[in-house]
């Protein structure tokens, strides 16, 4: 149920279907959707929601915008790309609005605030550039996490490969003494 | 392990076989094993296409390896809870997209299960609103299922003398018992014995282990006379020296993308459990692409002659005959079939005499559950936690020796915890930044979750018609949906929300949300009970070995002829249950008296 649900927000959020990523960095990609600006603007939002950091590499090295474009290049219904796209456009007249400048001449600072007010309603968001972090970040989460950055390591999994023993307790470890337990 | 995928068919329709199968789920992969294995010529016929497993079930495949990540290719559209909610059948009418196909590909990963699924487009129902997941292949739902095998009990069998309500089964858990144990031995189950009457223990290989919220939970639940125990998984954990299609499991991970199937079939399938076994017998001749729309009858004796079947491919239709005609095509095709095929001799369909065919429908009513966070395990080290077949099961504890006011019967609810390939509570985690990387990384060990699984009472006005104006791809009539749920399912799904929020504040698990709300008829995948079992023939359709009561050599070996639902997952009951009458009805063939 709860696999379920999470599904559902993350294709209405990119109609998630996508080619594998083949650049070796986003930057250099050719865009098969967006245009090269649209492209960059897309690739710093992903590293701003997830960044490269101390304990991992980020959004830009795992290719997220790499593959959120192959997604809308190749959905089925043109909706979705046309969202995603007016959704780069608020974002920029939000950064009119708080930076007197577009989001990509923007310093890193100020591109941050940019961020931090689209995410500030993110619980129950009214405008449509606070709907559209929400589509935002359930994409760009799905891309980092189904990564192998972000599997690897990000997260650490230890699975997907031959276990001998299941890890965790015996069920003996609690034993269950019921009155009603003997036939 | 060998390449499970059969030969294809040589199939002779001269022939008068000892038995035709139809459908090769649990159900019918049962029946052809169970006569094959005793010497009895058998002809399984299977709707669907025989898939190359080989191929299509990719167990360890990292999702950064897929093309689109488990998604499927564009086109595809799985059906969502609100598509399911707001509209009524047939569902993809009038779509846009391509392919239409049933909610479970939305689970995890659903390009892995695209295949197994049938695509709504082609098999459209009508009626009242129902999520009916149906997959026509070799092997049926077992190459998707979810694995709970579990048994039920006198607690099940005789609940009408419990409660009053509806019928008692005509055996009890004695009868079945020994066949129970047969499943176990014969393709392999894991669990952990707990010696309780409402929920028998089975011939358990080794069992799954819990997390450490797990045993928290089962450890607190016990002093509420409840019990938590490990998934009762139809697993083989320790290995089938007499199977060599199937390894035992390894615990590798991402168990919760089954949708997928099991690649080296430590899982139970239909194919590699029942199918192959079968085949290597020299008796079955399995025959997929074959979509039997009439049982046919001798127009002298009024008995089943064989069946009427459309090739798939070809569009031809051909007869098949035999002895013995065994449906297993599942709860709800059973009695379309059985509807659809009308004589002189059976002007209501056959073995309907009773009109108790496509009545008396029920199943297991899901979505109440609850979501919790164990803030102990917060920030802790990385633990593998779904290196197993499945989790956890929480045992029916309602109407026991307790009378509940409002209610009858009880529900169980399935769970699990702990960390996942794929992190959920990325997407629920607020914020952005590495202060949210963080928060995704120390709380994803730490969430447990489960959902209810409620028995829903047989009502005769629940039931499944032929629409004669709606055809399928095959020019087949299909079915008419009236269902819904009732009182006493709406007032047990109350409960179970509330119990759920009890059980965890009791196990000091902070509660971070509770699911009320109630799933689309069909959303359990448990249909059950179109052709119920019984003693008496104006009342049920089937005796006690699933023989019909109207025409002694047609047996219904599937869920349509459960007398109940119980609350427990049907499938080892099904597989039990077909075993049992095979043997019979083999007795019977051999005795001549069929």
């Amino acid at each position: 149920m709860e696999g379920h649900s999470r599904r559902e927000l993350i294709k209405i959020a990119a109609a998630a279907v996508a080619a594998p990523a083949i650049a070796a960095a986003s930057v250099e990609v050719k865009p098969l959707f967006f245009t090269p600006p649209e492209f960059q603007m897309l690739d710093e939002l992903t590293e701003i929601i997830i960044p490269t950091d101390g304990h991992s590499p980020g959004a830009k090295a795992a290719k997220v915008a790499v593959y959120m474009d192959k997604s809308l290049s190749e959905a089925f219904e043109d909706e979705p790309r046309q969202k995603f796209r007016e959704g780069l456009k608020l974002v920029d007249s939000l950064s009119h609005e708080l930076n007197h400048k577009p989001f990509l001449e923007a310093s890193p600072k100020q591109r941050v605030a940019v961020v931090s007010r689209m995410a500030q309603n993110e619980k129950n968001p009214k405008k449509p550039v606070e709907h559209f972090f929400t589509q935002l970040k359930a994409a760009t989460a799905f891309a980092y996490y189904t990564s192998s950055i972000g599997i690897h390591q990000e997260m650490g999994y230890l699975g997907n490969t031959l276990q001998t023993v299941y890890a965790g307790h015996d069920a003996s470890e609690a034993p269950i003494h019921l009155p009603d337990s003997s036939k | 392990m060998q390449n499970p995928n059969p030969p294809g068919p040589q199939v002779d329709l001269k022939n008068v076989y000892d038995a035709i199968v139809v459908g090769s789920g649990a159900a019918g992969g049962m029946a052809a094993y169970v006569l094959s294995s005793q010497g009895m010529k058998v002809l399984l016929l299977e709707a669907g296409k025989q898939l190359d497993t080989t191929k299509e079930l990719k167990s360890l495949e990292w999702p950064y390896d897929h093309p689109r990540r488990g998604e499927m290719p564009p086109g595809y559209h799985p059906l969502g809870m609100n598509e399911y909610n707001v509209r009524n059948p047939p569902y993809a009418k009038d779509s846009k997209y391509p392919h239409v196909e049933s909610y479970v590909q939305g689970w995890n990963g659903p390009d892995y299960s695209k295949n197994i699924v049938v695509d709504e487009k082609d098999h459209p129902y009508t009626g009242t609103k129902y999520a009916w997941v149906r997959a026509r292949c070799v092997g049926g739902k077992t190459n998707i299922w979810g694995r709970l095998a579990l048994r039920l009990s006198d607690y099940d069998f005789k609940a009408k003398s419990r409660d009053g309500y509806g019928e008692d089964w005509p055996i009890s858990y004695a009868d079945i018992a020994p066949y129970y144990d047969k499943v176990d031995l014969y393709l392999g189950i894991s669990g952990y014995k707990e010696n309780l009457p409402y929920l028998p223990d089975g011939l358990f290989q080794r069992p799954v282990k819990l997390t450490a919220s797990e045993l928290k939970l089962r450890s607190e639940l016990a002093k509420m006379g409840r019990v938590l125990t490990p998934y009762r998984a139809g697993v083989t954990t320790d290995g089938l020296k007499h199977n060599k299609y199937r390894s035992k499991c390894f615990g590798r991970g991402a168990c919760d993308r089954r949708a997928g199937g099991c690649d080296i079939h430590a899982a139970f399938d239909s194919p590699t459990g029942l199918i192959r076994p079968a085949m290597d017998t020299g008796n079955l001749t399995l025959r997929p692409n074959s979509t039997v729309y009439e049982v046919t009858v001798d127009p002298v004796s009024g008995k089943a002659r064989g069946v009427n079947f459309i090739d798939t491919d070809s569009g031809k239709t051909y007869e098949a005959r035999a002895k013995v005609v065994i449906l297993g095509a599942s709860t709800l095709e059973s009695a379309r079939l059985m509807m659809l095929s009308k004589s002189s001799q059976h002007p209501n369909g056959i073995g309907n005499s009773s009109n108790h065919v496509g009545h008396n429908f029920c199943e297991h009513i899901m979505g109440p559950g609850i979501n919790g966070l164990v803030k102990d395990l917060v920030g802790k080290p990385r633990t593998l936690d779904d290196g197993r077949p499945g989790s956890f099961y929480l045992a029916r504890f309602r109407n026991l020796k307790d009378k509940q006011s409002n209610f009858i019967r009880g529900y169980g609810f399935e769970g699990s915890s702990g960390t996942t390939m794929i992190p959920g509570n990325a997407f629920e985690t607020l914020g952005f930044g590495s202060s949210y990387k963080k928060a995704v990384r120390d709380y994803a060990g730490a969430y447990i979750s489960m959902g209810a699984f409620g028995e829903v009472l047989p009502r005769y006005e629940n039931a499944v018609s032929i629409d004669p104006d709606v055809k399928d791809k095959w020019g087949v009539p299909v079915l008419r949906f009236n269902y819904s749920f009732g009182d006493n399912e709406k007032k047990m799904a109350a409960d179970m929300a509330v119990s759920a929020k009890e059980m965890f504040e009791a196990a000091g698990i902070e509660v971070v949300s509770v699911n009320r709300e109630i799933l689309t008829e069909g959303w359990s995948i448990h249909e059950l009970g179109t052709a119920r079992m019984g003693n008496d023939p104006k009342t049920s359709v089937l005796n006690q070995f699933q023989q019909s009561h109207d025409v002694k050599n047609l047996l219904v070996v599937d869920g349509s002829s459960h007398v109940s639902a119980s609350c427990q997952n049907p499938t080892w009951t099904i597989m039990a249950l077909a075993w049992r009458s095979c043997d019979h009805i083999a007795d019977e063939l051999r005795k001549g008296n069929v």
